[in-house]
C-alpha cells in the first residue's frame, strides 16, 4: 500500500510542517537563549498576529503578505511593552512564578480574542500565496513552501544577527553573564526589551505566514504553541540551529508517524521522540548547556 | 500587622464563599425559571452562544404576542396561556466544556436559583453528569441538542430529549448512500471514516462503523484524529491511499475547515463525502471556503436551509434569529444545532403551559405528555412524542449537500429541492 | 507563639467541621469539595515543587491514574473503590518513579517540558484506548450509597467530610515533609542541587522521594474525584490545564509551606466560580480573561504567596 509516492508526500509534508514549526519556535528560541524566560504565551501571541492578519485582509484587502512588515511592527511593540509590564517584573522571581506569568498572559490574550471577535472560524480567502504545485506526483502548497522559505530566511538572519553583529553580540553578552556584559557598558534591560522585540517581531511572520493556509480561531495557538517550546527544547534550548532541526524533526516524525503507523497517535509519537532524545542526551540535539 | 493580614485573607476567603453562594438573579414570581447549561467558553464557544441566541429567540416569542403570526403554539399569546400568562426567564450558565463544572451548575441553578427545569449542554458528556444531578434532585431535563445515544439509554424517568441522535442521524446518512447507489448508480462499495477523538466523534466513528457493516459495506478503515490538529495531512494522506468510495467525516468547524483545505492540498477526491454534521453544516465552512471549495460535501442535518423557504414558520423563525445574532454581534442562520435548541425550547413551553404548576412531577408529566404534530413544529419532524425512556420518538434528520455556496437538502426525496451531485467534482475540475 | 497557632488551628477546624451546616445548600457543599480536591492537589504539587523545586507541570498524569485505576477496577472486576483507591496509589507511584528517574537528570525548564510531554501522551493515548472507555469516559455504576461502596447519593455532606479527611492527610504529610530530615534535603536541592549532592545527598533519590509522595497523594484525589462526579474521561482528568492550576495554587498560596496551598485553593477556586456564575453565561469568557490578568498579577506582585505576605511582615 505504501509506495515510493506515498513516502515522498509524507516527507515533504513533514518537511514543510516542520519548517513551520520551525518558524513558530525561531521567536521563542530567541527569548529562552536571552534569559532563560519561557514565553507560555508563544503560541496565542501568535494567534493575535493571524487575527490581525486576517482583519487587515478583510477591512482593508491588504494580502497578509504585504502586511506582514507592518503586523511585525506592532508585534515588536507588543514583545517590548510586554517585558516592561510583566517579565522585567519576574525576571528575579523563582522559575514558576516566570511560567505562570506568561501562562496566565496566555490565558488573557486566548480570551481576549474570543471576547473581542467571537469564537467563530476565520480564512483569509485567495491571499496571493495561494494554491498547490506538483513536483512528480508530490504536492507541495505554495503557502507552505512560502512559510518554509520564510523560516529558512529567517533563522540565517537570526543566526547572523547574534553571532556575527555587534547588537548581537551585545545580546549574546548578556545572556552569559549579565553582570559582566554591564560592566563593559551594555544596558542589559535594554537588550532583554530588544529580545521580547525581535522575539515578538519573528511571531508577527510565522502568523502572517500561517495565516496564509491556516483557520484561525482564539484557540489556535495552543498546539502550536505546546509544539514550539518542545522543538526548542529538542534542538537544546539556547541553539538558534538547534530550534530549526527541532522543528524540522517534529514535523518529520509527525508526518511519519501520521502516515505510516496511525495518525491517532502521531502528536504521542512527537512527545516520545523529545522524551527519547533528552533522555540519552539531556541538553538536547544542540544545547549548550 | 501580622493579623491585619490574616484577617484579611480570612475575610476575602470568606467573601467569595458567601458571594458565590448567593443567587445570580432575583427571583420573581409569575415566571418560570429555566436553567441552560452551555459552553460559553472555550473551543465550543460559538455552539453556545448560538445556543443563547436560539433561546432568547424562543423566549421573545413565547413571552410576548411580538411575533404572533408565527403560527406555532405559544406564539400568539404573551406567556404561557394556560398558565395564567406566566413568563419563561432563562438563567444561563457556562460549563467550560467541563463535565465536573456542569454538575456544580446544575446542583447551583437547582438548589439557589430554583430553577423548574433544566437544560443543556450541547456536550454529550457534560449532559450526562448534569442530567445525573437532575436525576437525582428530581427536576426534569430537558435536553435540545446533544446527540449521543447513551443519554437516554440510561433508564431515567427525568430527561427528555427532543433532538434524534446520532443513530438516526447516522441512518440518515446510510439512507442517503443506499438513495445514491439506487437512484445515481453510485459505486458505494468502501466506506471510510474519519472522527475527532472526543465523545462526538468516537461515539459517530461506532455507529457509522456498525451501520457500515451491517449495510454489507467495506470499512477500509476508522481513523480518529486529535481534534485541533495543527494538521491533517497524514490522516488525508492515509485515505487517499486507500482510496475509499465514500468519506464520512465527524468534525467540528475548525476541523472542518483544515479538512477541506488539507484534502485539495494533497488532491484527494472521495467521490462521496458525508459528514455527520457540525462543522461541515456550519455557517463559517462555506464563508471561510468559498462556494467552490466545498461543493458537493454532504452531511446529515436536522434541516436544510433551503427548507426554509418552503416551510414558512422555519423562514420567519430564521429571519427572527438573523436579526437578534446580528444586534448580539454576528449575523448568522440557523444552522443544525440551533435550530434544534430553538425548536426544543419552544416545545418545552407547550408542555410547562400545559403543567399549569411548578411541581417538578406535574411538569415531568406535561412533558411526558407532549404530542406536537408537523404542523406544531418549525422543523420537519413527524413530531415531538417521548418515548418511556425520554427520547423523542418522532425526529427526523435530512441530508444536505452544498451546491453552488448554498446548503440544499438532497435526501430524504420528499423534502429534496436539488437532485444530489454525484460524484463531488474533482479538486482540479473546481472553478 | 505555640498557643496562638493551636487557637489558630481549633478554630479552622471547628469553622471547616461547621460549614455544612451554616451554609446547607448544596452549591456550597460541592464549592468546598472541589475546594479540598484542589487543594490536595496543590499540597501533594507542592512536595515536589514547593519543596524540591523541580516543576511537574504534568502532574494530572497521577490524577487521572488514580481515577481510572479506581474505577476500571471497579467496573471490570467489582473490587472495592477504597481497595481501588490503594491500587491507584500503587499505580501511581510505579509510574512517578519509571517516568521521574529518567527525567531527574534534567534540569529546570527540560524537566519541566519533559512532564507536559509524559501527560500529553498519556492523554492522547487515553483518548484511544477502548478497554479504558477511551474518548467515551467511564460512567461509574450507581451502588447503594455508603460509606463501603464510597458513594452517597442523598447529601453531600459525608463526601465533604471525607474530603476534610482527605487534606487533612496531605497537610500532615506537608508537615512531616516540612519538619524532617527529608525536608531540609528537599530545600537542599532546591536551593543548590550540586552544592547538596557535594554534602553527600543524593539529588535523585530525595527527588524520587519527593515524586513518590506526590504522586500518591494526587491519585487519591483522584479516586475522590471519580466516587464523587461518578463520570471520568481523559479530558477531565488528564489536561494540563488542571497540571498548570496545580502549581497555580500552590504559588498563590506559597511554596514550600505547610499552609499555603490550602490557602491557595481556598482563594482561587470560590474566585474563579465566582467570576464564572456573575460574567460567564454571557459568553464573552471576560471571566477567564479575568483569571488570567490574575494569575500575571499573583506572580508579579506576590510570587511567594500569601503566606510570603505574612513571612515579611515578619522581619
Amino acid at each position: 500500500m505504501y509506495t515510493a509516492e506515498i513516502l515522498a508526500q509524507t516527507l515533504a509534508s513533514g518537511l514543510l510542517m516542520g519548517c513551520i514549526y520551525a518558524l513558530i519556535a525561531v521567536g521563542l528560541c530567541m527569548i529562552w537563549g536571552l534569559m532563560e524566560i519561557v514565553n507560555f504565551a508563544h503560541g496565542d501571541m501568535m494567534m493575535h498576529s493571524m487575527f490581525m492578519a486576517f482583519w487587515l485582509w478583510s477591512l482593508f484587502g491588504i494580502d497578509p503578505l504585504i502586511a506582514m512588515p507592518l503586523i511585525m511592527v506592532i508585534l515588536f511593540v507588543t514583545g517590548v511593552l510586554v517585558y516592561f509590564i510583566i517579565i522585567k517584573r519576574v525576571l528575579k522571581a523563582p522559575m514558576l512564578a516566570q511560567i505562570l506569568s506568561t501562562f496566565g498572559l496566555g490565558i488573557f490574550l486566548r480570551y481576549l480574542a474570543q471576547f473581542l471577535w467571537t469564537p467563530d472560524s476565520r480564512m483569509v480567502q485567495e491571499p496571493w500565496l495561494d494554491g498547490r504545485i506538483d513536483i512528480a506526483g508530490v504536492f507541495i502548497g505554495v503557502p507552505q513552501l512560502a512559510a518554509s522559505g520564510v523560516a529558512i530566511i529567517a533563522f540565517i538572519l537570526l543566526y547572523f544577527f547574534v553571532n556575527r553583529t555587534e547588537l548581537g553580540g551585545a545580546l549574546l553578552a548578556v545572556s552569559e553573564d549579565r553582570e559582566a556584559a554591564s560592566l563593559m557598558g551594555i544596558n542589559s534591560d535594554k537588550m532583554f526589551a530588544l529580545g521580547w522585540g525581535i522575539g515578538a517581531a519573528c511571531l508577527g511572520v510565522s502568523g502572517a505566514m500561517m495565516a496564509n493556509f491556516y483557520p484561525i480561531t482564539p484557540e489556535v495557538g495552543l498546539l502550536f504553541g505546546l509544539i514550539a517550546y518542545v522543538a526548542v527544547a529538542l534542538g537544546g534550548f539556547g541553539s538558534i540551529v538547534g530550534a530549526f532541526v527541532g522543528g524540522v524533526t517534529i514535523g518529520l516524525v509527525e508526518a511519519l508517524s501520521g502516515v505510516l503507523v496511525a495518525p491517532a497517535f502521531k502528536y504521542v509519537f512527537v512527545f516520545g521522540v523529545y522524551l527519547a532524545v533528552v533522555f540519552i542526551r539531556p541538553q538536547g540535539l544542540w544545547g549548550r548547556y | 500587622m501580622k493579623t491585619r493580614k490574616f484577617c484579611a485573607t480570612v475575610l476575602i476567603i470568606t467573601l467569595s464563599l458567601v458571594l458565590t453562594g448567593m443567587p445570580v438573579c432575583a427571583d420573581n414570581p409569575k415566571e418560570i425559571k429555566i436553567g441552560a447549561i452551555y459552553p460559553m467558553t472555550g473551543g465550543a464557544a460559538q455552539a453556545g452562544w448560538d445556543s443563547r441566541q436560539a433561546i432568547e429567540v424562543a423566549l421573545e416569542i413565547i413571552n410576548t404576542t411580538k411575533h404572533k403570526d408565527l403560527g406555532i403554539p405559544l406564539a400568539d399569546t404573551e406567556g404561557l396561556p394556560n398558565f395564567g400568562g406566566a413568563k419563561i426567564s432563562v438563567v444561563f450558565a457556562d460549563h467550560q466544556g467541563k463535565p465536573d463544572i456542569g454538575m456544580g451548575e446544575a446542583d447551583r441553578l437547582i438548589s439557589q436559583e430554583k430553577v423548574a427545569v433544566l437544560t443543556g449542554c450541547f456536550h454529550s458528556n457534560v449532559t450526562l453528569t448534569a442530567s445525573q444531578v437532575a436525576e437525582r434532585k428530581q427536576i426534569p431535563f430537558y435536553n435540545f441538542e446533544s446527540s449521543s445515544p447513551r443519554l437516554h439509554q440510561r433508564g431515567f424517568k427525568w430527561f427528555f430529549r427532543s433532538t434524534p441522535h446520532d443513530e438516526t442521524f447516522s441512518a440518515a446518512i446510510f439512507g442517503f448512500l443506499k438513495y445514491l447507489k439506487e437512484k445515481h448508480g453510485a459505486k458505494v462499495q468502501t466506506v471510510a471514516i474519519l472522527h475527532e477523538d472526543t465523545l462526538y466523534g468516537k461515539d459517530s466513528g461506532t455507529i457509522e462503523n456498525d451501520l457500515a457493516i451491517k449495510a454489507g459495506y467495506k470499512v477500509l478503515a476508522v481513523i480518529p484524529y486529535r481534534r485541533a490538529a495543527t494538521s491533517l495531512t497524514a490522516e488525508v494522506q492515509r485515505l487517499k491511499a486507500l482510496n475509499p468510495d465514500v468519506l464520512l467525516p465527524t468534525c467540528y468547524a475548525a476541523d472542518a475547515i483544515l479538512l477541506a483545505k488539507n484534502m485539495k492540498d494533497l488532491d484527494f477526491n472521495p467521490p462521496i463525502v458525508v459528514a455527520q454534521g457540525t462543522g461541515q453544516i456550519d455557517p463559517s465552512f462555506v464563508e471561510t471556503l468559498g462556494a467552490s471549495m466545498v461543493e458537493g460535501i454532504s452531511s446529515r442535518n436536522a434541516i436544510g436551509p433551503d427548507l426554509m423557504e418552503s416551510i414558512p414558520k422555519l423562514k420567519k423563525a430564521n429571519a427572527l434569529f438573523r436579526e437578534r445574532t446580528k444586534a448580539a454581534g454576528k449575523e448568522r442562520d440557523f444552522s443544525g444545532p440551533s435550530v434544534r435548541c430553538f425548536q426544543g425550547m419552544m416545545a418545552l413551553a407547550e408542555a410547562l403551559s400545559r403543567a399549569k404548576s411548578l411541581s417538578p412531577e406535574d411538569i415531568r408529566k406535561a412533558i411526558q405528555e407532549t404530542d406536537l404534530k408537523t404542523d406544531q413544529l418549525v422543523v420537519p419532524w413527524r413530531g415531538i412524542k417521548f418515548a418511556p425512556d425520554g427520547q423523542n420518538m418522532f425526529g427526523d434528520a435530512v441530508c444536505v449537500q452544498w451546491q453552488g455556496g448554498k446548503m440544499v437538502t438532497v435526501w430524504p426525496e420528499q423534502f429534496a429541492t436539488q437532485k444530489a451531485i454525484y460524484p463531488i467534482p474533482k479538486w482540479a475540475d473546481r472553478k | 507563639m505555640k498557643k496562638t497557632q493551636y487557637l489558630g488551628l481549633a478554630i479552622a477546624g471547628i469553622a471547616a467541621v461547621a460549614y455544612p451546616h451554616i451554609f446547607r445548600l448544596p452549591f456550597p457543599h460541592h464549592l468546598m469539595i472541589m475546594v479540598f480536591i484542589y487543594a490536595t492537589l496543590g499540597l501533594a504539587w507542592n512536595l515536589i515543587g514547593g519543596y524540591a523545586g523541580q516543576v511537574s507541570l504534568g502532574h494530572a498524569v497521577y490524577f487521572g491514574l488514580g481515577a481510572y485505576t479506581s474505577t476500571l477496577l471497579l467496573m471490570k472486576w467489582g473490587i472495592n473503590p477504597w481497595l481501588g483507591l490503594c491500587a491507584g496509589v500503587v499505580v501511581s507511584c510505579l509510574v512517578a518513579l519509571l517516568v521521574g528517574y529518567p527525567c531527574f537528570k534534567l534540569g529546570g525548564h527540560y524537566f519541566a517540558i519533559a512532564t507536559i510531554a509524559v501527560g500529553e501522551m498519556v492523554q492522547q493515548s487515553w483518548l484511544n484506548w477502548d478497554w479504558a472507555g477511551s474518548a467515551i469516559g467511564l460512567n461509574l455504576p450507581i451502588l447503594e450509597e455508603g460509606l463501603k461502596n464510597f458513594e452517597f447519593h442523598s447529601s453531600k455532606l459525608p463526601y465533604y467530610y471525607l474530603g476534610l479527611v482527605m487534606v487533612g492527610i496531605a497537610l500532615l504529610a506537608s508537615y512531616a515533609v516540612d519538619r524532617s530530615k527529608i525536608g531540609y534535603y528537599f530545600r537542599a536541592i532546591k536551593g543548590d542541587q550540586d552544592a547538596a549532592r557535594s554534602l553527600g545527598i543524593s539529588h535523585t533519590r530525595y527527588k524520587a522521594y519527593a515524586m513518590v509522595l506526590s504522586a500518591a497523594l494526587t491519585s487519591i484525589a483522584g479516586t475522590f474525584y471519580a466516587q464523587y462526579v461518578l463520570f471520568i474521561d481523559p479530558d477531565s482528568v488528564f489536561p494540563m490545564m488542571l497540571s498548570i492550576n496545580m502549581c497555580l495554587i500552590a504559588t498563590l498560596g506559597g511554596l514550600g509551606t505547610i499552609w499555603g496551598p490550602l490557602i491557595g485553593a481556598m482563594i482561587l477556586i470560590p474566585i474563579s466560580e465566582f467570576t464564572r456564575i456573575q460574567m460567564g453565561g454571557g459568553g464573552t469568557g471576560i471571566d477567564i480573561m479575568v483569571y488570567g490578568l490574575l494569575i500575571i498579577i499573583i506572580c508579579l506582585y506576590q510570587p511567594r504567596g500569601i503566606i510570603g505576605m505574612f513571612k515579611l511582615f515578619r522581619k
